[in-house]
């Protein structure tokens, strides 16, 4: 884990910055901070011990830093009044924990034993237990040791805490990329899968690209669900055929005589049409022809399949009557359906053009 | 008796396609990927049938036409193509080609295609007969090309419609043989139009 970040100043300095980096890391006034380490001078030294030791941290000596922080412990401690032999417990005690956490000890199964560390721990709580007469020591070993155990947990107890976060995170970014997945494998590889199957067809492939490439940024940056290449008729027609011919892999040929702008009800129906004969005909390949005169556009979806009987339809199958005969009836065309059970089915739009 | 035909492709993978799909029905005499190549192959070889790509590395389906129909004029060329632009297309039948049809087409349907294009027929694709309509649908008003009679209308729009010769025939009650004849017809005046009548067209498409 990460030590907390410490530069001596360059700009607020007496001796080396120290000071004035720690008031700027803490957020408190430099001579505060000046204070207190002149205080600490006064016990025993133990102020510039730790003004070493805090300088020698800045400059990334990490271990002669920790030494310098356990001597400049002792010494105010052995100021404050302890004996000699409970301030060297205490050392001992705080370099023994030192030397564990610095090895990525803690509570953590899979971490490091630092042997050493514990050791150390363990004699500086004997050399404490024995200290018995003086006053404080009694007190202080199983603070010691417990303060230490904290120490060594609280690492511990803190990762736990950012891995949960990181595994909630995660859970969010899995759902999210599951999204993405979804809709790009809707959009784009069928795409692309579309255009493996047509790789000698340098247009398809262009106009195939120049769709997903408009529908992608309709996506990404307006937040379009799905755009249909709305530019003609016949680009219309081809782009629907490529959809039903990639959702029920059949074959659909597209032929033309004339274009006009595209013509929403007509393309729709011929898409429905389209689907139906994909769904229902049991035949591999649909052919379609769209002719578009000064007058009318008309459209023809043909497949040579198994055909129906309009009078069998139930009438809950909406498909044909709704979605091509009542579409184009409301657009202000026809639509007629000619079909005989074993003979095909031949759907044909016609829909008179907009005085434009 | 199988019909000699010499494949002209210049991938690979297609010919491999169209050879195995072709099976038995028909003998593939010899493949060409390139105009330079295929030439020398077609006048050697002299097939009753050439499958043509529309669009060749170093040249077009047309180049070859041009130089092989003097001297071989039993020669038949068939285009196959996946290019969708009607000027292409429309440039190899005016050259000489038979017939258009699509690479998407069955292996049966495209025996059949090459056996009516042997015995001098001509084979019309839904995608073709739709060009053919757009050109004349175009040429309306002072067009030098010979009218299409509504009779030869009739026909290719349902030929657009995926209809097949029987299904036509059947449709307006004629005969497949007269089927034949209307789409025959249809192709002879179209090369018989002038190259100028259809850079016309084409420009008018914005094609070229």
């Amino acid at each position: 884990m990460a030590l907390p970040a410490f530069a001596a100043s360059s700009s607020d300095r007496a001796l080396a910055g120290v000071c004035g980096g720690i008031a700027e890391a803490l957020g408190v006034d430099v001579t505060l901070v000046r204070l207190v380490f002149a205080l600490l001078a006064l016990a025993g030294g133990a102020g510039i011990v730790l003004y070493l030791a805090l300088w020698l941290y800045a400059d990334d000596h990490t271990w002669p830093a920790a030494i310098g922080l356990v001597i400049s412990g002792s010494l105010l401690l052995h100021a404050l009044g302890l004996s000699d032999r409970a301030v060297a417990g205490i050392a001992l005690v705080a370099a023994g924990l030192a030397l564990a956490w610095r090895r990525g000890a803690g509570l953590r199964p899979d971490a490091p034993l630092s042997f050493g560390g514990y050791a150390l721990v363990g004699v500086g709580a004997v050399i404490l237990l024995a200290a018995g007469g003086d006053a404080p020591a009694p007190l202080l070993a199983p603070g010691a040791v417990a303060g230490g155990l904290l120490l060594i947990a609280g690492p511990w107890l803190w990762r736990l805490a950012l891995e949960r976060d990181a595994e909630r995170a995660a859970r969010i970014r899995s759902d999210e990329r599951a999204d993405v997945a979804a809709r790009i494998h809707d959009s784009v590889l069928q795409t692309l899968a579309l255009i493996q199957r047509h790789a000698d067809e340098p247009k398809r492939v262009a106009s195939l690209a120049r769709r997903q490439e408009r529908e992608l940024r309709g996506w990404l940056y307006a937040e379009r669900p799905l755009g249909d290449d709305g530019s003609s008729i016949v680009a219309a027609l081809s782009s629907a055929a490529a959809d039903v011919e990639d959702v029920f892999g059949v074959r659909i040929e597209l032929a033309s005589a004339g274009d006009a702008p595209t013509d929403g009800a007509v393309v729709l129906a011929a898409r429905e049409a389209m689907t139906n004969a994909a769904k229902f005909a049991e035949v591999e390949e649909i052919d379609v022809y769209a002719e578009v005169s000064e007058a009318e556009i008309a459209v023809f979806v043909r497949d040579r399949g198994v055909g129906f009987d309009r009078a069998s339809v139930p009438p809950d199958r909406r498909g044909l009557s709704e979605s091509v005969e009542g579409r184009l009836e409301r657009a202000g065309g026809s639509a007629t359906i000619v079909s005989t059970p074993g003979g095909g089915t031949e759907v044909e739009l016609r829909i008179p053009r907009r005085a434009s | 008796m199988r019909r000699r035909v010499v494949l002209v492709d210049d991938h690979g993978l297609f010919l491999a396609g169209v050879r195995a799909e072709l099976g038995e029905a028909v003998e593939v005499v010899g493949e060409a990927g390139t105009v330079a190549r295929a030439i020398p192959l077609i006048k050697e070889l002299d097939p009753e049938v050439v499958l043509l790509d529309v669009h060749l590395p170093d040249g077009s389906g047309e180049a070859i036409i041009d130089a092989v129909a003097s001297e071989r004029p039993g020669v038949r060329f068939l285009a196959l193509s996946v290019s969708d632009a009607a000027e292409d297309v429309i440039a190899v039948i005016r050259a000489g080609a038979r017939g258009y049809v699509t690479k998407t087409i069955s292996g049966e349907e495209l025996a059949a295609a090459i056996e009516r294009v042997a015995s001098g027929d001509a084979v019309f694709s839904p995608r073709l007969a739709g060009f053919v309509l757009d050109a004349y649908r175009s040429e309306q008003a002072g067009s030098e090309l010979d009218e299409l009679t509504p009779r030869e209308r009739e026909v290719l729009q349902l030929i657009a419609r995926g209809y097949l010769y029987k299904e036509i025939a059947a449709r307006l009650d004629i005969s497949v043989k007269t089927v034949e004849s209307h789409v025959s017809s249809v192709l002879r005046k179209l090369q018989l139009s002038t190259r100028h009548e259809l850079t016309r067209w084409a420009t008018q498409h914005r094609l070229v």
